[in-house]
Parts: C-alpha cells; sequence; structure tokens
C-alpha cells in the first residue's frame, strides 16, 4: 500500500556518526560550551584531560544554551576542530 | 555449502544502493535475513547489537520496505548496514531462504560458506568469530520467511504498519493514503512549505502536515487550523527548536479563539481540557505529529525530554468567548473578534484548581498565584516565562459580579505570587535571589505580561487550571490567524 510519508526523506535518518579516533596526540578538540549553568567547569576537566594527552583545545560558547547554534559557530567548530565535545551539563 | 551466490544489489537505508560484491570487498560478511513480524529476528538483532569488532562483519538484510528497515535498526540497536528488501523477495528467493532468521556467511568472492537458520548463540558466535552476550533463551526456532507469504499477507496489518513506520505518538493512527491526503488538503498546493520544522529540519510540506493531520485522525475541515497552528509553532519566537530537543517536559500547547471553534465542532465547555470531542483531541494531536514525525522530534531521540508529558500528546484548548467576561484572547494579541486564531504556547500539562470556597475575588486570585507557585521550580523566581490560566466559568463569573477586568486579575495573580527573597534560597536559586538581601521581595514572573488568562470549562464546579511554563526557554506565546481559502 502507497501512503504520504509524513517524514522529509532529506531527514528521514540521522547522519552516520564519524569513526572514533585511535588516538588524541596532536588533535585539534573543540570544547563547545552551550553556556549552560555549570558546563564550563565540566568542560575545565575535560580540557585538562585532553591536554594530557597531547590534544591541542579550542574553547568556543554558544550564546545561549535554549536555541541552536548559529552558523558562525557551527563554521568555527569546523574550523577550529578534528573533533568536538559539547558540555551539556547543568 | 561452498556456493558462489549471484550478484545482487539493494537499497541501504540510510544510503545509496549496495552491491553484494561491495559488501565483501574488505572481508567476509554475515548476511542476515529477518523481518520484523519475527520474534526470533528481533532476539538476534538484540544479541547481534551488542557484537564487538571481530573478524566477521554482519549486514541485515530485511524482508522490509526502507522505513521500516529502518525502524528494526532502531529497535534493536545494531550498527551495523541494513538492507531493505520488498517484495517479491528476489534476493531471499536466490539465497534460497525458507525462514528468517537465516545467517549466511559469504566470503570474499561472493561464496555462501556457511548458514544457520534460526536463533543459535553458539552458531553465531562460531559464524562470526567473536562473543555475544549470554542472556534469553540459547536457540529459538525461527519463523517462515515473507517469501512464503501468500501475497495478500504479504503487507502488515495496516495498522500495524503503521506503528511499524514509526509514523505514531504510540496510539493507533489513521494510515494516510493518497486519497485521504488529498481531500486533507482540500485543492492546497501539496508542495507548498510551511517552514523548516526543528530539530530535524525536514520541510513542512503541505502533504506532509496533511499526512500529519490524517495519521491524527483530523477530518478535512480541520485543516485550516492545523495549517495555522503548525505555522504559528514554527515562528522562531517560540523557540520550536529549543522546546523539541529540551529535557523539560513542555509540549506546545494551543488556544484557538474565533469563529472557528463553532464551524469545526471544538468544545469550548465541561471537559474543555480533554478527552471526547474529536476536534480537540486531533487538531492537538496533528501538530504535535508533525512536530515529532516531519521535525524528527522522536522521543528518546533527538527529543530528550526526561519525563514526557500528557501535554506531548497535543493538546488544543477552544476559549469559551461567549461565557467570558472578557476580551478573548486573540483579540488581546492583535486580532478582529470575527477573525479565528490559533495561539500556541509552551506549556507543561495543566494543573488544576479547586476552589469552592472564596468569598472575594483578591482571595481567589491569590489561590490562583499560590497553585502556580509551585509550578516549574517552587523556587527559581522570578520567570521571564508565560503561565496560562484557564478560568473554569464559574470562577470567572465571580470576578465579573465584582467589576474586575482581565488586566486587573493579571495584576492581582501578580501580586500575590511574591515572596522575599529569604524564603527562596532553597533548591535552585536564581541570581537575581542570590543577590538580593533577604527581604527583598521577588515575584514568580518577571512581569504580569507573562500570565495569560482564558475562560473555558463547564458550568458546574469551580476549577481553573494553570499551564506551567517551560523556563529558560526565550519561547513567546505567538498567534496566527486561521486562513480558511486555499
Amino acid at each position: 500500500m502507497d501512503y504520504v510519508s509524513p517524514i522529509d526523506p532529506r531527514v528521514a535518518e540521522p547522519l552516520a556518526r564519524a569513526p572514533r579516533p585511535a588516538a588524541l596526540e596532536g588533535r585539534r578538540v573543540v570544547l563547545l560550551d552551550i553556556t549552560k549553568n555549570r558546563g564550563a567547569e565540566f568542560l575545565d576537566r575535560v580540557e585538562q584531560h585532553l591536554q594530557r594527552r597531547g590534544a591541542e583545545t579550542f574553547r568556543i560558547a554558544k550564546e545561549t544554551f535554549s536555541r541552536a547554534a548559529s552558523g558562525e559557530v557551527i563554521e568555527r567548530v569546523a574550523i577550529h576542530g578534528d573533533l568536538a565535545v559539547e558540555g551539556l551539563a547543568d | 555449502m561452498a556456493e558462489r551466490m549471484p550478484q545482487f544489489t539493494l537499497p541501504l537505508v540510510g544510503g545509496g544502493p549496495v552491491s553484494l560484491a561491495t559488501l565483501v570487498e574488505d572481508g567476509p560478511r554475515l548476511l542476515v535475513f529477518a523481518h520484523a513480524d519475527c520474534p526470533t529476528s528481533h532476539l538476534a538483532l538484540r544479541h547481534l547489537a551488542e557484537l564487538v569488532d571481530g573478524p566477521v562483519k554482519p549486514v541485515l538484510i530485511a524482508e522490509e520496505p526502507p522505513e521500516r528497515a529502518a525502524r528494526m535498526a532502531r529497535r534493536s540497536g545494531i550498527r551495523f548496514p541494513v538492507l531493505a528488501q520488498e517484495a517479491p523477495f528476489v534476493v531471499s528467493e536466490q539465497f534460497g531462504i525458507e525462514a528468517v532468521p537465516t545467517a549466511v556467511l559469504v566470503d570474499r568472492s561472493s561464496t555462501a560458506v556457511d548458514s544457520l537458520v534460526g536463533w543459535d548463540r553458539a552458531g553465531y558466535e562460531r559464524l562470526l568469530g567473536g562473543p555475544l552476550p549470554d542472556r534469553g533463551p540459547s536457540t529459538k526456532p525461527g519463523c517462515g520467511s515473507r517469501l512464503h507469504e501468500p501475497a495478500a499477507e504479504a503487507g502488515l496489518d495496516e495498522l500495524e504498519d503503521m506503528f511499524e513506520r514509526g509514523w505514531t505518538d504510540g496510539l493507533p493512527v489513521v494510515p494516510p493514503t493518497p486519497e485521504r491526503v488529498e481531500r486533507m488538503l482540500g485543492g492546497r498546493d501539496p508542495g507548498r512549505s510551511l517552514g523548516t520544522v526543528p530539530p530535524s529540519g525536514g520541510s513542512a510540506a503541505l502533504e506532509r502536515v496533511a499526512a500529519c493531520a490524517v495519521l491524527a485522525g483530523c477530518r478535512p475541515e480541520y485543516f485550516p487550523v492545523v495549517e495555522a497552528a503548525v505555522e504559528a509553532a514554527l515562528d522562531p519566537a517560540l523557540n520550536p527548536h529549543g522546546l523539541a530537543v529540551t529535557t523539560q517536559p513542555g509540549g506546545v500547547v494551543m488556544v484557538v479563539n474565533g469563529p472557528a471553534r463553532e464551524r469545526l465542532g471544538l468544545n469550548t465547555g465541561m471537559g474543555a481540557l480533554g478527552p471526547g470531542t474529536r476536534a480537540n483531541m486531533t487538531i492537538g494531536r496533528a501538530l504535535r505529529l508533525v512536530l515529532t514525525l516531519t521535525g524528527g522530534a522522536l522521543p528518546g531521540r533527538l527529543d530528550r525530554s526526561t519525563l514526557g508529558s500528557p501535554a506531548k500528546l497535543g493538546l488544543c484548548i477552544a476559549e469559551d468567548e461567549e461565557g467570558s467576561p472578557w476580551e478573548p484572547l486573540h483579540v488581546e494579541r492583535g486580532l478582529e473578534p470575527a477573525a479565528s486564531a490559533v495561539t500556541v504556547v509552551a506549556a507543561d500539562a495543566p494543573l488544576s484548581i479547586s476552589d469552592h470556597r472564596s468569598t472575594t475575588p483578591d482571595e481567589l486570585a491569590s489561590v490562583f498565584a499560590e497553585a502556580a507557585a509551585v509550578t516549574w521550580s517552587p523556587f527559581w523566581w522570578p520567570m521571564p516565562d508565560d503561565s496560562l490560566f484557564v478560568i473554569g466559568p464559574e470562577h470567572a463569573a465571580m470576578f465579573a459580579a465584582a467589576g474586575w477586568s482581565k488586566e486587573r486579575l493579571r495584576d492581582a495573580i501578580f501580586a500575590a505570587a511574591v515572596r522575599p527573597a529569604g524564603e527562596l534560597r532553597r533548591g535552585e536559586t536564581t541570581p537575581a535571589v542570590r543577590e538580593s538581601p533577604d527581604d527583598r521581595p521577588i515575584h514568580k514572573w518577571t512581569d504580569p505580561s507573562r500570565i495569560l488568562i482564558v475562560v473555558a470549562g463547564g458550568e458546574a464546579g469551580r476549577y481553573s487550571a494553570v499551564l506551567g511554563p517551560c523556563d529558560g526557554m526565550q519561547t513567546q506565546p505567538v498567534t496566527r490567524e486561521v486562513r480558511w481559502t486555499t
């Protein structure tokens, strides 16, 4: 039976996850702070661990946690990072 | 068993066509034939989902169309490739599949070197060269392949099919056949889009909105209201992205005003917050299905609401303008009284307020304030967010008899929902509370305009309700006029 789908085929399936990197040495890791309460504290600790493992870190913050990241923020994450860690903590 | 298999190409779920030769390029593959109506298939897939990398990688060949194949993968949690195979199941025929699950080990030369029918944990471990979780039955007979189902049974029951596709909020839906969707559209351009629906960014083409209205059980005459509701809900001022993905429980609640209420038979009276009336129940549900299905805000996936809420099934409230002593919500928000309109508000499920004993409007307003004080968080004050009060007719009559305007009621609720900062230093505390001396009064809301008031409900019983806010979402109510013409 044919039906009219409520789903836009362009976004029907989530994007595939990127492969997990084998090592962090020399990789650029963006730490994205969404400005949620205490998220920065969480990222501070993550940053220490990453730096100990030889990663180069770079901090970027969203203007507000309650709205989607702007194109500019996403572009900066893409430019500055091989990997990204997002701090969703509260 | 060592037989060179014929080449085939099937669509990869979430990708393009894939051939057998491509699959075995990097090494042997275990082709697992299965379908969604077979509990043994699900049992096998749930185990395979926990397989750690081994020498042989599995591939699911689902005897299902792509959407149902994708759903099988989601339900079982598998992360390996899924190929969709539809009737007449040529590949199952080529491989001689009698039952599912059947696993066929194919080497790099596309030769089938081993196979296994049904569920047998040890057998799968042998074929895959790696351990599987040791739980549940170690063996289980399979089910018939779809290849051998009579044509009439090849498809699922229509209603079950909707669940398999995931086109549901958990309740049965009406299948969106092209005929039903066309009737729902009523001549509108099916390709015209009302915008993109966050979080996934699916386009709200009218035919998809109409499909959701059909799924929800709407009659075609409801569609203009659904259309206005979707338009309003996609306005960035409501912050539909934040509401879709937040851990908060809130839903998008809608208030309908104007002639649409009578025209569509919306209930403004007894049981106004539901259930019982088709128009209210299905219009609210249609909006939610657009947000969930077209927008991809599937609970537990992109919708990260910790608890969820009955408000997220959809809630369409029609205001009892005739029983209200005040101007209706859409007029307050700048539209003509004769216009039909939808106002969407980010709100949690209703908290009912019983008060049969207040003797003055001030006393009753203070009871409303006490009830609203505990919503969202009892101590996170002040909130820059909206609370929607639904005032029952008997309560409204008390304010009317005393000559109170809506503005006066709003100000009275605001004024009564106040505490000294010292009493708000518990649990969650806002910077405003932390930085204030103990005796500084702090209000529940940042300003009285955050209090929305409508009238609805049955004529007997002194009840009202407050629909709690969604805090921190930077959301504003949005009103859209209903356009009846196409």
